[in-house]
């Protein structure tokens, strides 16, 4: 699999298509995001483990918009490309995505529902996590018991802001989580429940499903499980998939008509 | 826990266009109507925030309203149209964390309809009354002054 | 135009948190922390994630500053170094070594901290010496 990568790198290098190909490489044993050129020897390439190449991504086009791009995909990054690029963060003119499907272990450690991207060029589609043990759990739940669970899980938060700076599609210039009138600065755990609900409603119409929130979270808050959660609801009530449809805007920002709520609330 | 006694504390959000003239021709009609309703006049019911909604469930309101024009009739052409989704996604959101979505209501109430004001803010204290107290106002610190 | 990553552990404290300061043209713009990294495993709390800020800040002193009447004012390092030594020694004779202390940073390399720890104990001769980051 990763040779195959290498070789679509170096065609696209080789050829003039792209000017650089942002992928993994492993530098002394330690697996980081690299900027390829032409020239650079792609012994290092690697896959895993993933990196969120979104924001990378986003951050180089701003130093160099015109720069002709490829980039190492996984289905999570090719539909945070995709909803950035909708949101106006980055330009995929000139971005070339190379997509590149997970394997089922990695799709299993990601929990991850979706772990292919549109376009696969290298691995084979796999089945992804339907549910896990705690979605099933958490929505056999109660209301109160619900509360309790979340009430304990974000008591241990040290509101490091983690899951907001490695999340690719928190894209606020400025973060109402930074606001004293919302969330007093100084204060840990940050209030229940507006902290994590805020971030949550942001959330509901962008999230991609790239784990990178739990990944980040040095408390090990089951986030990627909220999130699953949130996606569902969101895609039963419009039955949208962020970064699914480029040419597809939220239906949050669409008036009735342009797409209609498909279930009625209580 | 006994709900004997439990005067609950609610806010509504209303529009300027519709609601807002709506609760005031209730007034003016003398409708009689509980007073446990805190009413804040929006321009539309599309600037509400549901992060408002939020603060306000975690700051000791028991229940939020929100009241806009009916669907087709909004000052701002389709203003409502993105209350109705957002506040659609918001009570999953609140139903997920575990926080009661029948604590926020949502419906249209126009400016000649004073008895339904008068009758969406009766049946909403009583629900609110049934479902006792907000949970979350504790986590907060919040000391409710009911 | 370069986008480098560049593996670095954590100014701020004792844990050893590794992340990559990304780099772009001689730039620090942002910081992607170390996921294989034994200690952090692609965590960070506040400080780590904003550990790129300081690197640039116009704030920063660069140049030795001495107060002189009830103002700071620019001077050679010869001329600091001259004066500092001098009233550390003075105080030293008038109070004795142990009216120092010495306070070392997190933004200094351990080597750096190593030799101030020597400042206190070998040359001034006080246990007076700590550090930022003792959590």
């Amino acid at each position: 699999m990763i040779d195959k990568v290498r070789q679509l790198v170096v065609d696209l290098l080789d050829s003039g298509r792209a000017d650089a190909v942002l992928a993994l490489a492993n530098v002394h044993a330690n697996v980081q995001p690299y900027l390829y050129k032409k020239g650079d020897s792609l012994d290092s390439l690697a896959l895993w483990p993933k990196y969120s190449m979104g924001p990378i991504l986003k951050s180089i086009q701003a130093a160099q918009p015109d720069m002709k791009l490829a980039v190492v995909a996984r289905g999570c990054d090719d539909r945070a490309l995709v909803e950035l690029a909708k949101r106006g963060q980055i330009d995929l003119n000139n971005v070339q995505i190379i997509g590149l499907a997970c394997t089922a272990d990695e799709a299993t450690e990601c929990e991850c529902a979706n772990p292919y991207p549109a376009n696969i060029d290298v691995g084979n589609k796999v089945d992804g996590v339907a549910s896990t043990d705690l979605l099933a759990e958490l929505k056999g739940k109660s209301y109160d018991d619900r509360l309790i669970f979340w009430k304990q899980a974000f008591d241990k938060c040290i509101k490091c802001y983690g899951c907001r700076n490695a999340c690719p599609l928190c894209i606020c210039e400025e973060c109402i989580l930074e606001d004293d009138s919302w969330v007093k600065a100084g204060e840990i755990p940050p209030p229940f429940p507006i902290f994590h609900l805020i971030r949550a409603y942001h959330l509901s119409d962008k999230c991609v499903e790239c784990g990178e929130c739990q990944n980040s979270c040095p408390m090990d808050i089951p986030l990627t499980s909220l999130y699953a959660l949130i996606r569902n609801e969101f895609n039963e009530l419009f039955d949208y998939i962020p970064g699914a449809e480029i040419d597809r805007k939220s239906p949050l920002v669409t008036s009735l008509e342009e797409d209609p709520i498909r279930e009625e609330t209580a | 826990m006994s709900n004997n006694g439990f005067q609950p504390k609610l806010l509504a959000f209303c529009c300027n266009w519709c609601s807002y003239a709506g609760a005031d021709l209730a007034g003016v009609s003398r409708l009689q109507m509980p007073h446990n309703l805190r009413v804040i006049r929006v321009m539309c019911s599309g600037r509400v925030s549901p992060e408002w909604v939020i603060k306000a469930l975690s700051s000791g309101m028991d229940g939020v309203m929100v009241l806009g024009c009916h669907i087709g009739d909004c000052h701002y052409i389709d203003g409502n149209h993105r209350t109705k989704k957002r506040f659609a996604i918001l009570a999953k959101l609140l139903g997920t964390m575990g926080i009661n979505p029948n604590r926020l209501y949502l419906d249209w109430v126009s400016a000649s309809e004073g008895v339904k004001f008068q009758d969406v803010v009766i049946k909403f204290v009583d629900r609110i009354k049934e479902l006792g107290p907000t949970p979350i106002g504790a986590y907060q610190g919040v000391k409710v002054d009911r | 135009m370069n986008c480098d990553f560049v593996l670095t552990t954590c100014p701020y404290c004792g844990c050893g948190c590794n992340f990559y300061l990304q780099v772009i043209d001689g730039k620090a713009v942002g910081v992607v922390p170390c996921k294989t990294h034994p200690v952090s495993k692609g965590t960070l709390c506040i400080k780590g994630w904003n550990a790129h800020q300081f690197v640039h800040d116009e704030k920063r002193l660069t140049k030795p500053l001495i107060k002189k009447s009830g103002r700071f004012e620019e001077v050679s390092w010869d001329e600091a170094l001259d004066y500092t030594a001098k009233r550390m020694l003075e105080i030293k004779e008038k109070t004795g070594p142990d009216s120092f202390g010495f306070l070392s940073s997190a933004k200094c390399t351990n080597e750096e901290n190593y030799l101030l720890m020597k400042l206190s104990r070998g040359v001034m001769g006080t246990n007076n010496v700590d550090h930022c980051a003792r959590l």
